[in-house]
């Protein structure tokens, strides 16, 4: 499939925007989500530090000679473990007579490492947040404050590895990640069942109107959902009334036909038993009549049915009557009409009507021609249904050939209607899109191939 | 010969009765459907010229009820409609030959011709038991190559019995065929045209079956 019949196919288009949402969707749950649990755990990260701060702050005192100490060690197990990632410090901060000292008392998970906090005084009673680098280069998250124990300003610090905060984040991520991919292959898969369950019935209609289209239905056939019902009925009331209006055409061509037809025998037979200038002049513009009426009507009604969706006509049957009617017709001549093995999938796509029109003045032809045999064969060759019909005649010359297939010229003045016969199935066969090609039988005389589109 | 014309239109009707009749044969004609399946359904004939557009009963139904009562007289369809649906429909009605209009009274008469002689089974246009010979396409009889003179009526008889050479053909038979349905029968009259005919005829070619008919032999 080509990228413009993709962009013009309705599944196409639903199916990608169904999926470009489905995505779209999937990546804003996912970032919102992720950024959500982040924070969450972020805030729980510091409210710990804060937590391990305050008991610091609980814990501390001076000794009696005036220098910091804790009441009790801290009860995380992690300051005591040597880098841990859990660290506090207390700084000595510049007072009167006395220096900064960073360090004067630190937990034993820092071992013998300093945290190099920035230089910072929090005034009493905030917390300040900062980022530091840890004592094995890794990024800690980091609480402050300052207390005055007796004048004596100091600094109290808790570190933690973010890595501690991360990771779990990461994990968190990954799950997110994997669910959201399960949950967005799932829609995606329910996206296509739906655009192909859902418009299966287009589907049906597609080949529902492919069939009618070929001529292998003459209505849409089947039972479809309620939105496109009307849209079937309809056109198989447009296909049934093309039907009417073919059928009323042509019994208003045959009303026609006897309207014009039993006056002329009238007259045809007043004139016949005389022979005089008139009855000669009568006889002539009476034959002149019966051709143009013959060769119009044939005309109008196949022009009616050119062209109709759903035609089709099986080529077998038409063979058959047509023959039983010749052979009956030309029961005194002794002739032998074979026809070869039609097989039963070769079609004409176009009306039985028409198609027993050409063929039977064909055929016709052949019998008036043929002195004992008539041979019927047809094939589809290259798409086309083609029709051959020898005839063990005298043949007709190569160059009157292209004359017998026009208008009201006839070969042999002996045989009645002959001439007219060709011109007639020359000219349906080209409305159809088809022609009539006359050459040399293998049996002698002429060979008819008549050639029309076919139903494949 | 007995000749059953069914046409719609009065001046045809009236001119194919003619034809037909000038030809040697006798001829009823009938003007609807109806009146056609009757006369046909009841009567005998040799064979039928059928118009199909017929008002009251249409041409295909009155042949399609004959066909299926089992009456076997060769039909000749005769109507404007040529196109070969309604040639293939005609035939698979039953019918033996079609022929459209407009026509030549010639081919009609010639088209007849065929039909009854095929319907008897003979191959030929002339007919021949022993010496005599019937010529259907231009109504001559010659004995030995002479040339012998009769009347319609006589005709008509030696005709019927010539087509039924061989086979016993009752007085009223012939009756039936010789003679149109309007005209006053009488079998004693086909006695009369019998006679006459043994007078021109080589004797002992027509024989009497005693209590069942006559019987055309080859005396040869």
């Amino acid at each position: 499939m080509t990228l413009v019949t993709l962009r013009g196919s309705l599944r196409f288009r639903l199916l990608l925007g169904t999926l470009f949402w489905i995505a779209a969707t999937i990546l804003v749950a996912g970032w919102g989500l992720g950024s959500m649990f982040r924070q969450h755990v972020e805030s729980q990260f510091h409210a710990e530090l804060k937590t391990h701060l305050d008991q610091l702050t609980a814990q501390l005192t001076l000794d009696d000679q005036g220098r910091p100490m804790l009441a009790m060690s801290l009860s995380d197990p992690r300051f005591n473990k040597p880098f841990a990632g859990l660290y506090w410090q207390i700084d000595r901060l510049v007072s009167p007579g006395l220096p900064t000292a960073r360090a004067v008392m630190r937990s034993r998970s820092l071992w013998d490492q300093v945290l190099r906090v920035p230089a910072d005084s929090p005034a009493s009673g905030e917390i300040h947040h900062h980022r530091i680098a840890g004592p094995q280069g890794e990024m800690l998250g980091m609480v402050e404050r300052v207390v005055r124990i007796d004048e004596l300003p100091l600094r109290l610090i808790v570190a933690a590895d973010e890595g501690l905060m991360i990771e779990p984040v990461a994990r968190f991520n990954k799950m997110l990640w994997l669910a959201l991919g399960v949950l967005g292959l799932g829609l995606a898969l329910a996206a296509l069942v739906q655009v192909f369950v859902g418009l299966a019935p287009l589907q049906k209609l597609r080949a529902a109107l492919g069939r009618v289209h070929r001529g292998e239905a003459q209505q849409m056939e089947g039972a479809f959902p309620a939105e496109i019902m009307p849209l079937v009925e309809e056109f198989n009331t447009v296909l049934a009334r093309n039907a009417e209006v073919v059928a009323r055409a042509r019994t208003q061509a045959g009303n026609l036909a006897h309207a014009l037809k039993t006056p002329l025998s009238v007259l045809a037979n007043a004139a016949g038993g005389k022979d005089d200038a008139l009855a000669r002049l009568v006889a002539a513009q009476i034959e002149m009549a019966r051709r143009q009426v013959d060769y119009h009507l044939a005309r109008a009604q196949a022009a009616a049915t050119v062209g109709l969706p759903g035609v089709r006509t099986p080529l077998g049957p038409v063979v058959d009557g047509l023959v039983r009617t010749l052979r009956r017709i030309h029961a005194g001549r002794n002739l032998d009409l074979v026809v070869q093995p039609i097989a039963a999938s070769l079609a004409f796509r176009g009306e039985a009507q028409d198609l027993q029109e050409m063929l039977g003045n064909l055929l016709d032809n052949a019998c008036k021609w043929a002195s004992h045999r008539v041979e019927i064969d047809a094939a589809i060759e290259q798409d086309r249904l083609v029709i051959r019909v020898d005839d063990d005649g005298k043949g007709i010359a190569a160059e009157q050939r292209e004359a017998m297939l026009r208008r009201g010229i006839r070969a042999d003045q002996q045989v009645p209607g002959s001439g007219l016969g060709l011109a007639i199935v020359d000219d349906l066969a080209r409305m159809y899109g088809g022609q009539v090609v006359l050459t040399d039988s293998p049996l002698g005389g002429l060979r008819a191939t008549l050639i029309l589109p076919a139903v494949q | 010969m007995r000749i059953l014309a069914v046409e719609d239109e009065p001046t045809l009707a009236t001119q194919l009765a003619e034809g037909v009749r000038e030809a040697g044969y006798a001829v009823d004609v009938a003007h609807n459907g109806l009146d056609a399946h009757f006369m046909g359904d009841t009567e005998s004939f040799d064979a039928v010229v059928l118009d199909l557009g017929l008002p009251q009963m249409d041409g295909i139904t009155v042949l399609k009820k004959w066909r299926a009562a089992g009456r076997t007289m060769p039909v000749l369809i005769l109507t404007a409609r040529d196109n070969w649906h309604e040639k293939v429909a005609g035939i698979d009605a039953g019918a033996d030959d079609y022929l459209t209009k407009p026509f030549h009274m010639e081919e009609l008469l010639a088209r007849l011709r065929a039909l009854i002689r095929r319907a008897g089974g003979h191959a030929s246009a002339e007919l021949v038991c022993g010496p005599v010979t019937l010529d259907t396409r231009n109504n001559r009889v010659t004995v030995e190559g002479r040339a012998l003179t009769l009347t319609s009526h006589e005709y008509r008889v030696l005709a019927y019995l010539m087509h039924h050479a061989g086979e016993v053909v009752s007085r009223s038979d012939l009756v039936e065929h010789i003679y149109a349905q309007d005209f006053d029968r009488d079998s004693n009259t086909v006695e009369v045209f019998i006679g006459r005919l043994r007078k021109k005829l080589p004797p002992g070619l027509i024989e009497t079956v005693r209590g069942m008919g006559y019987r055309l032999v080859n005396s040869q």
